[in-house]
Order: C-alpha cells, then structure tokens, then sequence
C-alpha cells in the first residue's frame, strides 16, 4: 500500500471539490482497502466520504431512492425493498458475505472493480490496470471470464450482483460533480471494455455517485435473483440471472432479464424480454426466449460452458418465479 | 481514557513524528521511524469499553491497530483481504472485517473484540457453546467465528440450520468444525435471547 | 472409583484459551526491540536474477535492511536426505519456479516493510518452465511393485483374460493447505541462544533443522509454537522463509517478525501435487478381481518437494486380488515446492481406485457395498501380512444400515427431489496405523496438578487434551487436574510430529510409561526423602492411588507430600515403542463412507445432501475431539471433490493463488453427517489399542462424492474438482 494523506470532506460540495486524479473516495472500503493492498489502487488522497449525507431509502412517491452510502446488508433488509422489489435484496443477500454486506455501500458495490486474478495480480499485464500492457486473460485461465461485450483488450467479468438486479429494473444513478447534479441510465453507466478496458464506467472526474434511483415498477413484486457459483455462499457468481415477470394469467404481458458473470458489464437482454413477452408461461417458453441470450457471445478456452450455463440459469430463474414464495 | 502512545510502542510501531521514537527505537531503525512522509491521523474510539485515543499512519487497519498498537490479538489476520472472516470485530454493534477497515475511517466508533466479550472471567454463552460443541480445532478462526456468531445471533438471525450456514458462511474454518459452530450457535441462541 | 476419561467426550484443555482469543500464535508475540520482514518473491517461472533494485526500497521510510541474492544471508544448504525445499534461499541467483524468494525487506513496522518490498525491482533472464503435468509423458518410476499369480507373465496379461476389464483415468490439479494461521515466525536472539516462534507440527524436529540451516548447535534453537493455526501437513518441515527469518534476527541483532501474506503463502510453502493415475481392474462376471494396476504420475518440482505415492497404501493394501502391480512415477517441474498434505497420497489414490470399484460395480451390476465384500482382504494382497485388526465389514454393514443404502436405485437418474438429481455413493477408506518411538514427561506439582508435556505439537487435533485424558486415567485423578505441555522443542527429546495420524498412536503408550515412572518416582522420593511422613520405609509397601501416597493407613494428597518434602515438583520422563512382534501385521484404520448428492437438473451445481461415515480407528480417546477430526476431514474430501484445484499456468504462475479464488468448504457447503466408529481396540499396536484418526475421514469421501454424482446423473467426473460445467 502506497502512502496517502487521509481527510475528511465536510459535505458533499467540499467532497467533490477536494477530489482529484490522485483522489480515492473511501465508503465501505472493501474494494478500496483490498486493492491498496495489492497496490492495484494507489491513491495519493483518500477522502473518507461515510459521514455524508448520502443515505436514506426512500420509497415514497412509487420507485426507490437509495442513499449512496447505504450499507447493502441495510437495503436488503428494507421492509420497501423486499417487498416491492425482491430481486434487489436477493442479489444483495447472495452478495460476499454478511461482514462484507454490512460495509459495503451501495455506491461503492456499483463502483466495484473486477475479480480478474490478472487484474488483481500485479506482477502481471492487465489492459484495465495498466493500458497497454496486454490481456492475459483472453489466453490463460478464463474459466469465470466473460462471454459477451468482451474484447481482445479485456475479458473480464463486471462482479456486483446488485449491478445486474438494477440493470434489469432501468436505475439510474445521481451523480454530484463540480458542475452540478446529473442522472444517467445504470445501463449505459459502463462501457464495453473496447480497447480502453481501464475505462469503467461514466464518472467524470471528481464526480461522486450520490444516489440510485428505481424508477417504479409495481409488478417487480414478481421478481428473483438466481446466483449460480461452485461454492455454496462467499463466492462471486459463475452465472446469475435478474427476472421480473408481469402475468396476467398464463400470459407473460412484459419481463425484465438481465444476466452477471457473463458479460464485461451488467447485462440486459431485451431480445430474451421481447420473446417471453405475449407468450404463454412455462419451460418451453423460457427455453426458447433463452436462446436469445447466447447471441454474440464468444466464449473462451476455459468457459466454452458459459453460453450454456447462461440459457439454463435464465430458465430456472424464471422457473423459480412460478414457486410461491 | 487509555493513551496508546506509549513511547516503546511507539518506537516499535514506527509512529514516525515524534522525538520519543528515535530516542527510544533501537539505533538502525530509529533514525528511518522518525522520517515522515505522511500525515497521522488521529483516531478515538472506544474499545471493550474502554475509550481510547491514538494517532497513527493512515495506511493502518483497525485489524492491524487492534493487534499491534493495542495488544489485543485475539483478533486474527487469516488473508488480510476480506475472504476469510477471522479478522471479524464489531464496530457500532455490526460484524466487520476489520482487515478492510481502515482505522481512520472508524473515529469516533464502538469497538468489540474478542477480548471484550465476556463478561469479565465469565465466558459468553458462544464461548462456553463452543466448547461444549468443540466449534473450534486449531483455533485460529474462532475469536472471528464467535464475533461474527454473537452479531449475527444480536441481529435475529440464526433462527434455523440453514440460515446459520448461510450467514456463517463469511467464516471460513479450514479445520471444518463447521457441525459443532452450528450446534454452539443453536445452544447460544436460545440462552441469549 | 472415578470412570475411565478414554473414550468419553472431554472438552479441549485449551478450549478457554482459544475462545477468548488469548492463546498466543506466532505472529502474536512481540518481544522488545522487534523489526518487521516482507518477502519478495521472483515474477518469473524459471531463470536467472541478473540484477535487482533496491534502492527505492532502502530509501523508504524505516527500512532497515535489504536482502536479496546479492546481499545475501548465511544459510546452510539442506541436507542431502532432506525432502523438501532442496535450496537455501538467496544463497544463488538461480529462479527454480515463480514465487520463489529473491528479497526479504526489513523495516520498523510489518507496512512499511510490506510496502517497501513492493519496490524492489529484478531482471530476469527467463527460461521456459515445465509446469504442465498434463502434457508431460511418463515419469520416472519410483520402484516397482508387483505380485502376479504363477504362471502369469505379467499385469496386462492378467487383465486381458479377465472377463470384465476397467479402466479409468483420473486426474488432479495442485491443492493447498489453506491452515487458517498464514506462515509466521518470530525469532530471537539472546546471545547466541536462538528462540522462535512458530507454528510447527513437529517443533523438536523443526528446531534441530534451524540449527543445521543456521550453523549453530542444536541445543542452541528453541522453536515454540504451543498454539499452531492448523497444520494438515504444510507445518511439518521448516521452509526457507522461517530460516530467513531467524538468519535476519542473527544478522541484525534484534528480534525479527515473518508474516506471509495469504498470496505468499501458496508459492511458499509447498502444496499437495498434482497427480494423474490410471486404475485398471480386472474381474470375473461376478466382480471378483483378477488383476489391479495402478499406474501415477505425479508432480515433483526440481526445486524439491514431497513424494506422491498415491498406489503404496491404498491399491497395494485393499482388496484380495491375485495379480496385482503399482507403477508409481514421478515428472520433474518447474513448480513450487510439493509438500504432504492431509492424507497425502492416500487420498487421491482412494479417490482414484474407489472411482474405478465403483465403474466395476455399474459393469458388473454387483451392489457397490457387496462388490467390495467379495473382494474381502483380511492380509495384505502384496505381501500377505495380516491386519491387526480390520472390522471393515461391520463399516460396511453398520454404515449401509444408518444411512438407507437399500433406498438406493443402482440405475443413475433414477432418483429426483424437484428439479433436484438425487444420487447416492459409496466407498471404502484405509489408511496405515504409525506407530512410532515416542517420549513424554508426567511431573507432579506442589500446587495439585500434574503435567504432562511431549515434544509434540497441538495442531488443533486434539493431542493436548489426548495427553491430559490419558494421564487422568493413568493416574486417577479428574481431566482438570492435569496440565498439558506440547509445542516447545525443549520438551524432552522423542516427541513425534504431528503427521501421519500418528501422534495418539505413538505418544499415548509414552504417556502411559511417563505416568507410572513418575508415580514410581514419587513413592521412591517418599521412601528416601527425610522429610516425607514415608521416610524409610520399603517402596513396595507404599502404593499410589488416586493421587494420593499411601502406606500403613496413612494417606497423604501428592500435593502435600511435597510440600512437606519440600519438593516443588517430582517428574519422571517415559518412552514407548512398538513391539518387535508387531511386525507380524499391518496396522491400518479402515472405513466405509456412504453419501447422498443432489446436481441440479438444468444449472448442474453438485451439493452434497448428508454423508454416513462408519470408522474403525481401534479405540478412541477423546470422543469429542475424535468426532471433530473426522467430521472436518469428511468435509475436506468435500473440498476435494467439489472445490479444491490451483491450475498452473505455462509461465509458472498458480492461478488460483488467493482465498477468493481457491475455494474451500464454507458453514454452507456444510450438511448433515452421521459420523460413528466401531468400538474396537487394536490388539496388536499398543497396550491401550489406540489408533490415531487425522486422516482417516478425508480418504475416500471424495469417491463417495462423485460416486454419488454418478447415480444422481450418469455422469462420471474423472478430472477433479466435479463443477457444474462438468454436469451440463
């Protein structure tokens, strides 16, 4: 861990103004801490950000407003949230660890970097950790990498569940930057790794994420998140999949689906969502609008079972929205 | 309040800054504790009930504070990134890995270790549990498992088989005594509620 | 009469120490004047340093030294006989694998020396590494061993007119110890008297190697580690980081603290082989064998490492076959050094021949439990020695009847819970009973409690409390009057490391003779000393009894008694060894292990329902402690089956080096098991009949495992772990 000065910003305007190239917001810690570790992340500055303002889950007026530093452990338990929006506490709940969920802040989960052991690795290239210097992932061990938006710069998987879960209900995130507020779409927050794969996500400089928004959705009380990994708990996923179906009666009127540990971002897969819609529920259904997903993707030497596993998680997590629960 | 400044720990930590330290460090090193590049920060917290107050560089976990600066070992450093649990404290009543803490960032909190859980000779109910059930082998994991146990247990978890394997689950024990943890958080459960 | 402490459940003597985080570990102590170290490890898989930079590192804040290739610190090479690492550290500039240690940083604080280590700098001159196992042809055989019926010429002959022939392959990748206490060490020098703390499994042995390593004397190292954070093997030899460590301290003149990172500890210290095996049997149209080969090919690094062995005690001492041969070979790599770990060889090769009875069972369309029963071995079938005592049969039937075997459909997929696969699988375990020579020290103090120490270490297995039971039984007196010492190498020389499930083996008869010759001791003291109420009197009048010294109808507590002889402690050391006769016989621990899976019909996860595990361990000591080794070794053959492999990559780099990314068991991979041991003392190895169980539950639970899976899909696993890609 390289040496930095620590403060703490007085409010949010302070927050955003103090920060620099050099500047690494501090909120949980657990993505933060663990790669200054590894010295992934070298901060020159850490801005301790917990005692701002950012918190609240707000449920009023329809939808969610989730205060960026809520800890994900206290979103999961929000009465409002698991009512109204269980595959949100589901991906929180099968997130990391109870001790990890209890620091982790929403914000920081979106933020998080990837488990790529290249990545983390840094006696080795990485094109996200050091641009330029090669991928060795696209031709080493790539058992739990990416199949879809990958390029030959950077195959690795985007890690947060929750990312997939908001992904599938259209949040938006709040971001507070030295010019003012602005909102944007959750899904067009991360970029495809291209050949820029070190560019993650839309912040501009100094910007802070200080909000998501749900945006309401009165039928994602009919929603799950299905996680799929070799251990049982404490893992990040192989495969998951967020569903939220609108029935009226047998027929699937509209659905949300969105997949984690197959792309290089959280991804939506409207073409799935457009061949369950007007259909009839079942198996056969969700095989065929299953089928959709795996277009594009390009598997690797080690994950040529993702495409597969994808389809078939996509297939049981709609089958396990038929369960009472 | 307890003062963890004291100068032979201080010379020992290299809590650079201070005149006491080359005065009382050990000749080779002295000189290089007492060079500075960053600023300290200073923290308050109360720990086991104690409150306490300490500067240190900014680069320091709670973990390492803990173990380090105020001798309280029973805290463990199993990986030092958060995957494995046996660093596990309570800070403001919630279980954290303390290794993915940063000291700074817990001014002003309440710190729960090991240590601080009995009730003075007494053994907590997880503890005496965990003998009775032999949740433990080498014992390297346990001050985590029971810290990580007791919040649990505090938050209404643990309330059937399946949940606490599931929220134990941030606890790894490679000895596996995983059957007789389970069986000491039912015990514990029902005598702490 | 106060009850026999052996066999019931007595809770762990340092149990306290350990729940209230007070039981001292390595890296917790901190003497006076301690300075921090760091390794630095090489990036490249093979080669040579040319250079290194440690400027950057030297001008960081409160470092103290650098030591690299260049600026060297003595060291002694290891013997020649020595197994393990066949280097010392720094002593050349050559790369044997990727991690090796090219640095170590010495600084005020453990950060500032993590963080200057980091800027040290090497150039390489790189040669490609050999690392793949896989791709490697045959290795080198390690000896040969064979019986074949007369008339028979020669193994394959054997096979090829055996009705019924099989033949599987298996394979495994590098798996590590993950003991939850990373590698530490402590050292300190008072003159030119050496201590170091450090988790060891055996600390006498670890101590006398320091020494060589260091030059010095033996009696001139002390190695304690009264608390160790898990062993399973990767504790048992000394590793180049503790000599570096203790070398520094010696160097700098002042104590020097070692903690590896998680991450250095995988390349470090050594891990369990990679390993490949082909198991071919052949059988009668009823399952009775033929004919068995077992041919491997495991990994051994040039760099040095432990032996894999995996056909010696498992195909060679099973099952009654006529013509039998293991081809066990070894391929030189580049990789980290090998080490031992739990059920080492023992327990891919189970995992291997168990594979291979069980594809036997499905071919021949005997039951799996029956087909091991007509393959019976009461001796061994290579050179006929008989087991001393072997009660496998009743695992089988005991372990069959609590687990419902009946309920079982021999036809895979045939058995579903929801959209869950349900199978069930079984298979046998074995693993060699080893005694060997052992000392102890009982000694009785003036405060009332006796201790008793061995130069052995506590690992978390329980032997502490082991030597505590068996001296409350020898000398009447309750479990808590007993004090137990292990893990200090200045303990009486002979203690036994703690590896090969044979510390209770070897160290309860040494226990036993400790116990008596004290007592002996004691009534001799009361006899001669002038101040004992027994002075003068004929020892062979005066009798010891429930701690308490008696003759002509007086009675006197030991306590007392040396009190009034003014004898703080009286003490008395014993040995044991195995018997010249018992040589006639195989010592072995057997058990049947019988276990339920579910795989998920679409997403194919493979979880482990319950697990039946009947054991036959001679007698057990500690039955509380005994529970705990066998249930957390069951729940490694999870891992092991399920979980646990490090690929390594071409250019020498483990891939799965950290706990994110080589997964063991969590309290969730955790379910329901029915551990239960046959109450049967041998009656050859020792007085007592006890036969040590470390092993014993890991061996074969990984079978049983992807036998299971099996019935559950019709799939058959052969290259480990079972993942769920496996089972699309």
């Amino acid at each position: 861990m390289r040496e930095f000065r620590f403060d703490r910003p007085a409010d949010v305007g302070d927050a955003v103004r103090r920060s620099g190239s050099d500047t690494a917001f501090l909120a949980g810690g657990t993505t933060l801490v663990d790669l200054m570790k590894l010295e992934v992340m070298s901060p020159r500055h850490v801005l301790d950000i917990n005692r701002l303002p950012l918190r609240g889950i707000d449920a009023t007026g329809g939808g969610l407003r989730i205060g960026a530093l809520e800890r994900m452990s206290d979103v999961a338990a929000d009465p409002h949230v698991r009512r109204g929006y269980p595959v949100l506490s589901r991906a929180l709940e099968l997130s990391a660890s109870g001790q990890l969920r209890n620091m982790a802040s929403i914000g920081g989960n979106l933020l998080q970097r990837t488990r790529c052991g290249y990545f983390r690795d840094v006696s080795t290239p990485c094109n996200k950790r050091q641009p330029g210097s090669g991928c060795p992932a696209v031709e080493g061990e790539n058992r739990t990498h990416a199949v879809l938006g990958t390029s030959d710069s950077c195959v690795a998987t985007h890690p947060s569940d929750l990312a997939v879960a908001l992904v599938a209900l259209d949040a938006k995130v709040r971001l507070r930057g030295r010019d003012g507020t602005r909102t944007v779409d959750l899904r067009d927050f991360y970029p495809l790794p291209g050949d820029t794969p070190h560019l993650e996500h839309d912040l501009r400089p100094g910007e802070l994420v200080t909000e998501v928004v749900v945006p309401p959705l009165d039928w994602a009380t009919r929603s799950t998140y299905l996680k799929i990994r070799d251990r049982q708990s404490y893992e990040f996923a192989l495969s998951s999949a967020a569903v939220a179906v609108r029935r009226v009666g047998d027929t699937i009127v509209e659905a949300r689906v969105a997949v984690g540990g197959m792309g290089t971002r959280p991804w939506r897969l409207p073409a799935v969502e457009k061949a369950l819609a007007g259909r009839r529920a079942g198996e056969d259904t969700y095989a065929t609008a299953a089928a959709a997903a795996v277009e594009g993707a390009r598997p690797l030497r080690h994950n040529a079972f993702k495409p597969e596993l994808m389809k078939r998680t996509l297939i049981r997590a709609l089958l396990e929205l038929e369960q009472p629960r | 309040m307890t003062q963890y400044e004291g100068i032979t720990r201080r010379g020992l930590l290299g809590l650079a800054g201070s005149a006491a330290v080359a005065a009382t460090a050990p000749s080779d090193g002295g000189s290089a504790a007492a060079r500075t590049t960053t600023e300290e920060v200073a923290v308050r917290m109360t720990v086991n009930g104690t409150a306490t107050s300490l500067t240190a560089d900014p680069r320091t976990t709670l973990l390492d504070a803990l173990r380090d600066r105020m001798r309280l070992t029973g805290t463990k450093k199993g990986c030092d990134r958060g995957q494995c649990g046996a660093c596990t404290v309570h800070v403001d009543g919630r279980r954290v890995v303390s290794c993915l803490t940063l000291l700074a960032s817990v001014d002003g909190a309440t710190v729960t270790t090991i240590e601080g859980l009995a009730d003075g000779d007494r053994l907590h109910p997880l503890q005496r549990a965990f003998i009775d059930h032999d949740g433990l082998q080498c014992g390297f994991c346990t001050p985590g498992q029971i810290m990580s146990a007791a919040a649990v247990i505090a938050e209404g978890g643990a309330r059937t088989d399946s949940e606490i394997r599931e929220q134990m689950s941030g606890n790894i024990c490679r000895c596996s005594a995983y059957p007789g943890i389970a069986a000491a958080i039912r015990q514990a459960r029902a005598e702490m509620r | 009469m106060t009850p026999s402490p052996i066999g019931r459940r007595t809770d762990r003597v340092d149990g306290p120490a350990k729940v209230t985080g007070s039981a001292p570990y390595a890296a917790d102590y901190r003497p006076e004047g301690l300075v921090h170290a760091h390794l630095v490890q090489a990036t490249v898989g093979r080669g040579e340093v040319r250079g290194m930079d440690v400027s950057r590192a030297e001008a960081a804040p409160g470092v103290i030294a650098v030591f690299t290739p260049f600026r060297p610190l003595p060291l002694n090479p290891p013997s020649p006989q020595h197994s393990g690492e066949n280097y010392s550290a720094l002593q050349d500039t050559a790369v044997r694998f990727r991690g090796q240690i090219i640095g170590l940083v010495v600084a005020d604080t453990a950060e500032r020396a993590r963080d200057a280590a980091a800027l040290v700098t090497a150039d390489y001159a790189v040669t490609p590494p050999r690392t793949s196992l896989a791709d490697a042809g045959p290795g080198v055989p390690q000896g040969l061993v064979q019986k074949l019926a007369p008339g028979t010429p020669s193994i394959d002959a054997a096979l090829a007119s055996s009705p019924v022939t099989v033949t599987t392959s298996v394979s495994q990748h590098a798996q590590h110890h993950i003991a939850m206490e990373p590698h530490a060490t402590t050292a300190v020098w008072v003159d030119d008297q050496l201590t170091v703390y450090t988790g060891a499994q055996a600390p006498q042995q670890a101590a006398a190697t320091i020494a060589a390593r260091l030059g010095v004397e033996p009696g001139k190292v002390r190695l304690i580690c009264r608390y160790t954070g898990g062993g399973f093997g990767q504790r048992s030899p000394v590793w180049n980081e503790a000599l570096l460590c203790a070398a520094a301290a010696r160097e700098l003149g002042r104590p020097v603290k070692l903690v590896l990172s998680r991450e250095q500890v995988f390349t470090a210290i050594g891990h369990r082989g990679a390993v490949r095996q082909t198991i071919r049997l052949g059988a009668d149209a009823d399952g009775r064998l033929r004919a068995l080969s077992h041919d491997s090919d495991g990994e051994l690094p040039a760099a040095g490492g432990w032996r894999m062995m995996p056909g010696r005690e498992t195909s060679a001492v099973m099952y009654r076959t006529p013509n039998i041969r293991i081809d066990q070979r070894l391929v030189t790599l580049d990789t980290p050094p090998t080490w031992s770990m739990r059920a080492p060889a023992e327990a891919p090769g189970m995992f291997a021949l168990e594979t291979a009875m069980d594809e036997l069972a499905a071919r021949t369309g005997v039951d799996p439990v029956e087909l091991r029963l007509r393959n019976y071995a009461t001796e061994d079938p290579v050179e006929g020695r008989r087991f001393s005592s072997k009660h496998l049969d009743e695992c089988y039937r005991v372990g069959a009847q609590r687990f419902g075997w009946d309920r079982r459909s021999a036809r895979p997929r045939s058995r579903t819970d929801g959209d869950w696969l349900i199978g069930m699988g079984m298979a046998s375990a074995v693993y060699i009973a080893w005694r060997q020579p052992a000392s102890a020290r009982a000694r009785f103090l003036d405060d009332g409690h006796v201790a008793v120490g061995s130069g052995t270490s506590d690992p978390g297995t329980g032997a502490s409390t082991v030597l505590a039971v068996v001296a409350a039984d020898e000398l009447e007196l309750p479990v808590g009057s007993i004090t137990a010492e292990v893990g200090d190498s200045a303990l009486p020389p002979g203690g036994v490391g703690a590896y090969g499930s044979s510390v209770t083996t070897s160290t309860v008869p040494a226990v036993q003779a400790a116990c008596r010759a004290a007592v002996e001791a004691l009534v001799r003291s009361a006899v001669d000393n002038p101040r004992s109420p027994f002075a003068g009197l004929d020892p062979a009048s005066v009798r010891y009894r429930r701690g308490r010294v008696e003759a002509r109808g007086r009675s006197v507590d030991f306590p007392t008694l040396l009190r009034a002889m003014g004898l703080p402690h009286v003490e008395a050391v014993g040995t044991a060894a195995p018997d010249q006769s018992a040589s006639r016989y195989r010592f072995h621990c057997f058990g049947a292990h019988f276990c339920e899976v579910r795989v998920h019909r679409l997403t194919g996860e493979p979880r482990v329902n319950r697990f039946t595990s009947v054991f036959d361990v001679g007698r057990v000591v500690n039955a509380k402690a005994a529970r705990g080794q066998l249930v957390g070794s069951i729940i490694w053959g999870i891992g092991h089956a399920l979980l646990e492999a490090d690929p390594i990559e071409p250019d020498g780099r483990f891939a799965a080096a950290s706990m994110a990314d080589y997964l063991v068991p969590v309290h969730a991979d955790t379910p329901e098991i029915d551990v239960h041991w046959l109450d049967r003392p041998d009656p050859h190895i020792s007085e007592s009949g006890v036969r040590g169980l470390g092993e014993i539950g890991m061996i074969s639970a990984a079978a049983a495992i992807g036998n299971a899976v099996y019935n559950a899909t019709g799939v058959r696993v052969h290259d480990l772990p079972i993942t769920l890609d496996k089972l699309l």
